[in-house]
């Protein structure tokens, strides 16, 4: 891999982002609207809560730590869709860069991006309800870490799909992930999930990660074995990610795909 | 030396065959027309030149190396542009080349810029986006992007298409400039046939697929007969069309001028049958064969 090629892209990526509103919008805007319709709800609920339950601090800490999910794949489908809509591939890929190298910078520019919307989100969090992230404390690290592997794992399956059937699949860039919420217990334990929905829940690295912040907050230590197994499945996932993302490029340049793109 | 040597490519898509079995080679500072009618597989013989495409079957070496084994290095040489090829719409100039320069390997990379920018006289819309430019000035900045690398190769889709005769111009003398100086190879596409006849050394004629010819543009013109006899007849003009109904010539009429498509050899008892006929001329000119002549009969061939 050559770092001046990773840095192309990404520069052409920062340019994106300091020209365009809706890329603006889309790390601090919509972090900010969830933070407040929900934040907003979370307080109005702790007034029927018992005291013991602190459910702004599970929700608003829910909101931040979905949202690493939610910007890691983003960054990549939405950053590859950018190359697609602007017919940008052919530049792109009759110059020496390599596939990996192409996909380094998505994921280069989405760590820098998501810290920058991460700590604007925490910040806010803080401001308006005086909750802290750090509460999770060094478990933040293999959190954040896991987190984003599913985001990373969801955004190559999609750029994948992308790939092969172009702009007709381009709505999965924002809503594949959202496929896998409701199965990740963000804001609530998956005990309450039917027993149907439990057992995809107990394949989904997500919701390892989610009930052990949970775990946190009211023990104040996460089971080992729920990062373990996050972990495990997140490597197989990402694997056949990655898998079917090169299968998918593989059949882009038999089909002559990137003149079209 | 051979800079590019292509060894039987076929490039089928199911059961079509888009690209039949061809082989060619490009010398080191040469400049290679690919002439052929919409479809004839000239674009999917440039994209597996550019390794976006993956041939079916056969090989393609740059400088001596396998395109597949050696994508890198060998795409570091090479550049492209085309006039139906889009960069991002809402980055500027400056932006597009900037981040474009990063993907190959550059020394002076500010330096080179600035001087990309003097040589396809970019400077006044250095700072504007791509949609705010005019076709034309879309198209020089493609070449200026085709140029940022100092390329041993370069392909070029009809890098002239939609830009003034002015700038098309200087443009070519640009292109002939460049090989001149550092010895530039080039494959060329273009509908316009009198650019492909002063910029090429040399071209492949390419339709279904295969290759129908590969010569220079004048023995290309040259295996065509047929020459253009214009004639301003100011009398007897009437005379001249039976005439040439009669014998089959095939001609057209523009007022008093008269278009005869005819052989050479014939060039001389038509005068004298068109005089015979009391037919008054008082303008004549004769059109040898061009290499348009020999596309659109070679069309028309297969």
């Amino acid at each position: 891999m050559k770092l001046h090629r990773i840095y192309s892209n990404g520069l052409k990526l920062w340019y994106i982002f300091i020209r365009r509103w809706e890329r603006m919008s889309d790390a601090f805007y919509w972090p900010a609207m969830d933070l407040l319709i929900w934040g907003l709800t979370s307080s109005y609920l702790r007034r029927y809560t018992p005291a013991s339950v602190n459910v702004v601090v599970m929700i608003v800490s829910g909101i931040i730590l979905w949202l690493v999910i939610w910007r890691a794949q983003y960054e990549i489908t939405v950053n590859l869709l950018e190359d697609v809509w602007n017919k940008n591939l052919i530049n792109l890929f009759v110059s020496p860069l390599k596939f990996s190298e192409w996909m380094a910078s998505f994921i280069l520019f989405g760590i820098l991006k998501g810290i920058i919307s991460l700590s604007f989100t925490c910040a806010l969090a803080y401001l308006l309800y005086k909750v802290n992230i750090f509460i999770y404390g060094f478990y933040l690290i293999p959190f954040g870490v896991l987190l984003t592997m599913v985001g990373w794992g969801v955004g190559f399956f999609v750029a994948g799909l992308i790939l092969q059937y172009g702009t007709r699949v381009q709505t999965l860039a924002w809503s594949m992930v959202a496929v896998i919420s409701p199965f990740s217990g963000i804001y609530y334990p998956i005990s309450i999930l039917p027993a149907w929905a439990q057992k995809i829940a107990s394949v989904l690295p997500s919701s390892y990660i989610f009930e052990g912040a949970r775990e946190v907050l009211s023990k104040g230590y996460v089971d080992p074995n729920k990062l373990i197994i996050s972990f495990a499945l997140n490597c197989l996932y990402l694997v056949l990610a990655i898998l079917f993302l090169k299968h998918s490029f593989r059949k882009v340049l038999d089909k002559g795909l990137i003149k079209v793109y | 030396m051979s800079i590019i040597q292509v060894q039987n490519i076929t490039k089928k898509f199911g059961k079509f065959t888009a690209v039949d079995n061809i082989s060619f080679s490009l010398k080191e500072g040469e400049i290679l027309g690919f002439l052929g009618p919409n479809g004839a597989g000239k674009t999917t013989t440039i994209q597996m030149l550019l390794g976006v495409l993956t041939p079916t079957s056969g090989s393609i070496h740059y400088f001596g190396e396998d395109l597949k084994k050696h994508r890198e290095e060998i795409l570091d040489q090479v550049n492209f542009s085309s006039t139906y090829t889009n960069l991002p719409w809402d980055l500027s100039v400056k932006e597009n080349l900037t981040f474009i320069s990063y993907l190959y390997t550059i020394g002076n990379r500010k330096e080179r810029l600035k001087r990309i920018a003097e040589l396809f006289r970019l400077g006044n819309i250095w700072n504007k986006t791509m949609n705010e430019l005019s076709a034309g000035q879309l198209t020089r900045v493609n070449l200026a992007k085709a140029f940022l690398n100092f390329p041993k190769v370069l392909l070029l889709d009809e890098p002239t298409a939609s830009l003034d005769p002015e700038v098309a111009i200087y443009i070519r003398e640009f292109l002939l400039n460049e090989r001149k100086k550092f010895n530039v190879s080039m494959i060329f596409t273009s509908h316009n046939m009198s650019e492909v006849e002063d910029v090429c050394d040399r071209v492949i004629f390419i339709n279904h697929g295969k290759i129908i010819a590969a010569d220079t543009p004048e023995n290309l013109a040259k295996t065509i007969e047929i020459s253009h006899v214009e004639l301003f007849i100011k009398d007897g003009l009437k005379r001249a069309v039976q005439y040439c109904k009669g014998k089959g010539f095939s001609y057209r009429l523009d007022e008093r001028y008269i278009t005869v498509d005819i052989h050479e050899r014939e060039i001389p008892d038509f005068l004298r049958d068109i005089m015979e006929l009391g037919a008054d001329y008082t303008e004549i000119s004769i059109d040898k064969p061009t290499l348009e002549d020999y596309f659109i009969q070679s069309v028309k061939k297969t």
